[in-house]
């Protein structure tokens, strides 16, 4: 029954079914190159992701969102199949709106997080059977708690917590050792940057992760096409302007030539 | 005894007596479109009244609250398994009511052997457009309406007619503003209330009049002004708490529904309903 809000077991009722292994299609390549990052800075967290969709050597698309929405408080970005992390991100979007109309008040942070692990361990068999592995970075803004927070996963849906930051997809080891650098001996923690000196790091970041790994999105300046980066706040959830993306850009990640 | 079919005709009649004595009692509900979306006030005691259904439908409700709660589960359920397996934008106040709501009320309403559920129920739609926007409202007995810019729902279909009228007499209420809409619903409002009183004072001397007889309405249908409406409202608001909920057409996200805070509502009443603070 309906009756405890809980959208994911209405629609396992209905004969849904999330995470099941396809059998016999050993070989394909499904997409799966991306890089993502979400990291703590003063006012709340910033989330970003390149835009880049890839399968084996093949680029898909340059203009997937991969920092998505799950309601005002929360952002889940995907790193892995997408198909499978864009509906987790649909069940999770419900589920979360179903339980706040139904109980008549917002699912409590921990409330979310465990929706998201309870999903991903459903996903285990799709996951090892290799055609729904999703490693995502889930951040949201803890109300009781008053603080913003990050939080990662492996494939079978361990989750962790990241104390500064957390990356994740196939261009991420390369900026974890920067972020590691710059948060150490840069000349300021990360967590104390303010909103437009964060939004550079992640530009500057997203960029070297492009620049090592094929399966990462650039900036392609040309279409216009910038990273998706979002702001989670007390406030809500605040996407950086496409425009301001390509002022910081062009004043802050390009050198002068 | 109910299989012969003038018993069941008789049962029924008795049923629609016994429901609308169910009502006489309960607090009218309005809902109107204003120039930035719709608004849905009503007044209530513990037990809220109006409810989020889904990202742009609000449901306002009539009569006894574990029957209310029961239908706006079925609603939500519906509204979200369908929204996940369809879209968001398949959603309809129109469905929900023809397909989930209707057939539910009207089965139930003519199981004589069963309880019936006692409740009236108005679904409020922000469509896209202003133009789209859309009410239906549903009575105990599974009939239902469509309606445009506003729906009300009262004891009685007459209460409703009245409220209706009073609306209407109100040039342009859709284009206006929060704080004049507020004060529009209220007298609405008032005047359902009103028209509640004194029929049920009415009732008392003559017994149970059929419902034809509503209709003839002399002297005692002049609305009363203003002053007077809102003089009733304010003396309600003593021990009652007003209720208002709003579809914000340009409000943040998908779900448009956002209830009216209670400071909020103290900065939009009319200074006639307001002064002295009800605490």
């Amino acid at each position: 029954m309906g009756m405890q809000g809980d959208f994911f077991q209405l629609l396992k009722e209905q004969g849904y079914q999330f995470g099941n292994p396809v059998g016999g299609v050993a070989g394909i390549d499904v997409p799966n190159g991306t890089t993502i990052l979400a990291l703590k800075y003063r006012d709340g967290v910033l989330v970003a992701g390149d835009r880049r969709a890839t399968a084996g050597n093949m680029v898909m698309y340059d203009r997937t969102d991969k920092v998505l929405e799950i309601d005002r408080h929360s952002v889940m970005a995907i790193a892995g199949v997408p198909a499978t992390a864009y509906e987790m991100v649909r069940v999770l979007e419900h589920s979360f709106k179903y339980y706040r109309r139904t109980q008549l008040q917002e699912l409590s942070f921990e409330g979310k997080l465990r929706a998201v692990s309870k999903l991903l361990k459903e996903n285990v068999p799709a996951a090892l059977a290799g055609t729904g592995a999703v490693v995502p970075v889930f951040a949201g803004y803890d109300h009781e708690q008053g603080a913003a927070k990050i939080y990662f996963y492996d494939i079978l849906g361990a989750e962790f917590e990241a104390v500064e930051y957390a990356v994740s997809g196939s261009g991420s080891p390369t900026i974890r050792g920067i972020l590691h650098y710059v948060n150490t001996w840069g000349p300021q923690p990360l967590a104390t940057l303010p909103e437009e000196q964060a939004t550079i790091q992640a530009l500057r970041l997203l960029t070297s992760a492009a620049e090592f790994d094929s399966a990462t999105g650039g900036v392609n300046r040309e279409l216009n096409l910038y990273p998706v980066v979002k702001l989670i706040t007390a406030a809500g959830v605040q996407t950086v302007a496409g425009d301001n993306l390509k002022r910081l850009y062009e004043t802050e990640v390009v050198r002068g030539v | 005894m109910y299989e012969e079919p003038y018993r069941w005709v008789e049962a029924v009649g008795n049923r629609r007596q016994y429901l609308d004595e169910q009502f006489t009692k309960g607090a009218p509900v309005v809902a109107l479109a204003y120039a930035d979306g719709i608004l849905m006030l009503t007044v209530s005691r513990g037990t809220p009244k109006l409810y989020e259904i889904y990202d742009r439908i609000a449901l306002g409700g009539m009569g006894h609250p574990a029957d209310l709660e029961k239908l706006r589960f079925s609603l939500l359920e519906m509204a979200h398994v369908e929204g996940f397996n369809r879209s968001p934008s398949d959603v309809t106040g129109a469905r929900l009511m023809k397909y989930g709501l209707a057939p539910t009320i009207k089965q139930a309403f003519e199981e004589i052997y069963k309880a019936p559920f006692i409740v009236k129920i108005l679904l409020a739609e922000l469509g896209l457009k202003p133009e789209r926007d859309m009410f239906l409202t549903i009575n105990y007995d599974g009939t239902f309406e469509e309606s445009r810019r506003w729906a009300a729902l009262g004891a009685t279909s007459a209460v409703q007619a009245r409220m209706g009228r009073y609306l209407e007499s109100q040039p342009g209420f859709s284009q206006a503003p929060l704080a004049q809409a507020v004060e529009i619903a209220l007298c609405a409002w008032a005047v359902g209330s009103l028209a509640q009183i004194s029929r049920e004072a009415s009732d008392g001397e003559s017994s149970s009049m059929p419902a034809s007889a509503e209709q003839p309405e002399g002297a005692g249908a002049v609305v009363p002004d203003k002053a007077v409406l809102l003089a009733h409202v304010r003396q309600i608001v003593t021990e009652k708490s007003l209720e208002g909920v709003l579809l914000e057409r340009n409000g943040p996200g998908a779900s448009k529904y956002r209830a009216l805070r209670p400071d909020e509502l103290d900065v939009l009443l009319p200074p006639a309903v307001n002064t002295p603070s009800p605490t």
